[in-house]
């Protein structure tokens, strides 16, 4: 019986929480921190922002790499936007978020091995950069989830 | 209407007199029975439900009324397959989801027993290509990701270069085995396994496409040049997106898995590969 209640409370608890918070905001979140991580330090205590001015001055198009979060974080908000405001397009939300997330993952597949010294004093950026990317992951997976739960349900 | 047209076309059996209809522009109850190998009453039950979709003409003949027609258009484009019963068909018309179909070979992985072998022999010859381009490139295969981390290993001893150098074939099995084992252990789709097998191969053709670009740049000498090695990591994206449509449309039209469900494992797949690429890297 206390099983039963507790396991009610949970999910009134649950309910209550998706009430309030609309699964896109994971998303909107996800994709702003991505963005704003660009302007914190990550590795050497330099932005990334700074780290590209710094590198344009040496080879313009190298430097583009470090503006790939940026890139990454702008279409992942595009694609959170788009079911925003045409919530029927999630199929293509997860699609332009899989391009998105695709920039993400190059430049973290070139920068770590290159900064794996410094891991252990990543800057807030870094962090940041991370928690954005696992809240687009599961961003992602809501997105499918939920459909799949209302289908059920109906 | 809608949901006469959705409910008509929610049945194998159904599906197929409108096809057997539209590719012979009609057709007698004869050939219809002695196509669809069942009992009278029964094509006669489904030609009621079809009621809105075909039509008898005054020769006692089938023809498809003008919404027949637009089901048979949908089936030949494989659309109604893919798409769940309350998905949007006007996301299906996005520009983003239409080029993808465009780019989907549908008849070769969602093929009929008549054309088994092209699909065969075509998924072969992407197994070869993609061997060939991997080791021209001296890229290493991780699912849908290419590294060249191995090559240190590579000169060790014969048998280790001969497991490297087949190692798309190898990447190749074991995508398909991991993909096959969640379909069977997440969602209890046991069928299909041998078509889809041996449709597979077709999932790396944008892959293969990627590689072949790869090697020309790097013949040329060309990624040396920042620009082109940006541009070799933005294409690299757009092919695996595309790779990662057909293994959806894959598991969707031969797991019977809805659209969702096949994006919810090509993606965790596809992510699962990056952190054993990361940590390999690392």
């Amino acid at each position: 019986m206390n099983v039963y209640v507790r396991k009610n409370k949970y999910r009134e608890c649950y309910m209550n929480i998706k009430s309030i918070f609309d699964y896109r905001l994971l998303g909107l979140t996800g994709s702003i921190l991505l963005i704003i991580s660009q302007f914190f330090s990550w590795f050497s205590g330099y932005s990334l922002m700074e780290r590209y001015i710094i590198a344009t001055s040496v080879d313009i198009s190298n430097a583009f790499l470090y503006l790939f979060p940026l890139i990454s974080g702008s279409i992942c908000l595009i694609a959170t936007l788009l079911i925003y405001f045409k919530l029927e397009y999630r199929i293509n939300s997860v699609i332009i978020n899989f391009v998105g997330f695709g920039f993400f993952l190059i430049f973290i597949f070139e920068l770590i091995p290159q900064e794996i010294e410094y891991i252990t004093n990543a800057g807030i950026g870094f962090y940041m950069s991370i928690a954005g990317a696992i809240l687009i992951f599961f961003h992602n997976l809501n997105i499918l989830l939920t459909r799949e739960k209302s289908k059920e349900g109906s | 209407m809608e949901s006469n047209f959705y409910y008509a076309l929610g049945h194998d059996l159904r599906r197929r007199m409108i096809k057997i209809i539209g590719d012979n522009e009609f057709s007698s109850f004869t050939s219809l029975k002695k196509e669809l190998k069942v009992s009278t009453g029964t094509i006669y039950h489904h030609l009621d439900a079809l009621s809105q979709l075909i039509e008898q003409g005054k020769d006692k003949k089938y023809y498809l009324t003008e919404l027949g027609k637009h089901a048979y258009d949908s089936l030949q484009d494989n659309i109604e397959s893919i798409i769940s019963s309350d998905f949007s068909k006007k996301e299906f018309n996005s520009p983003i989801l239409k080029s993808l179909m465009f780019l989907t070979p549908k008849k070769i992985i969602n093929y009929e027993e008549g054309y088994k072998i092209y699909t065969v022999i075509f998924s072969i010859g992407l197994l070869i290509l993609g061997l060939i381009f991997c080791n021209l490139n001296d890229l290493f295969p991780i699912l849908f990701f290419f590294t060249n981390i191995f090559q240190s290993f590579q000169n060790t001893n014969v048998s280790l270069q001969i497991f490297f150098n087949v190692f798309f074939i190898i990447n190749f099995l074991l995508y398909y085995f991991m993909n096959e084992i969640i379909c069977r252990l997440g969602y209890k789709k046991n069928e299909n396994s041998i078509k889809f097998l041996l449709s597979f191969s077709l999932i790396f053709y944008p892959t293969i496409i990627y590689l072949a670009i790869h090697y020309l740049f790097k013949e040329l000498d060309l990624l040396d040049y920042s620009v082109i090695s940006i541009l070799d990591n933005i294409l690299m994206i757009i092919f695996q997106v595309w790779a990662l449509w057909l293994l959806t449309y894959n598991l969707i039209v031969n797991k019977h898995l809805k659209i969702e469900n096949a994006l919810i494992i090509s993606l965790l797949i596809h992510y699962s590969g990056f952190s054993i690429i990361l940590a390999l890297t690392i």
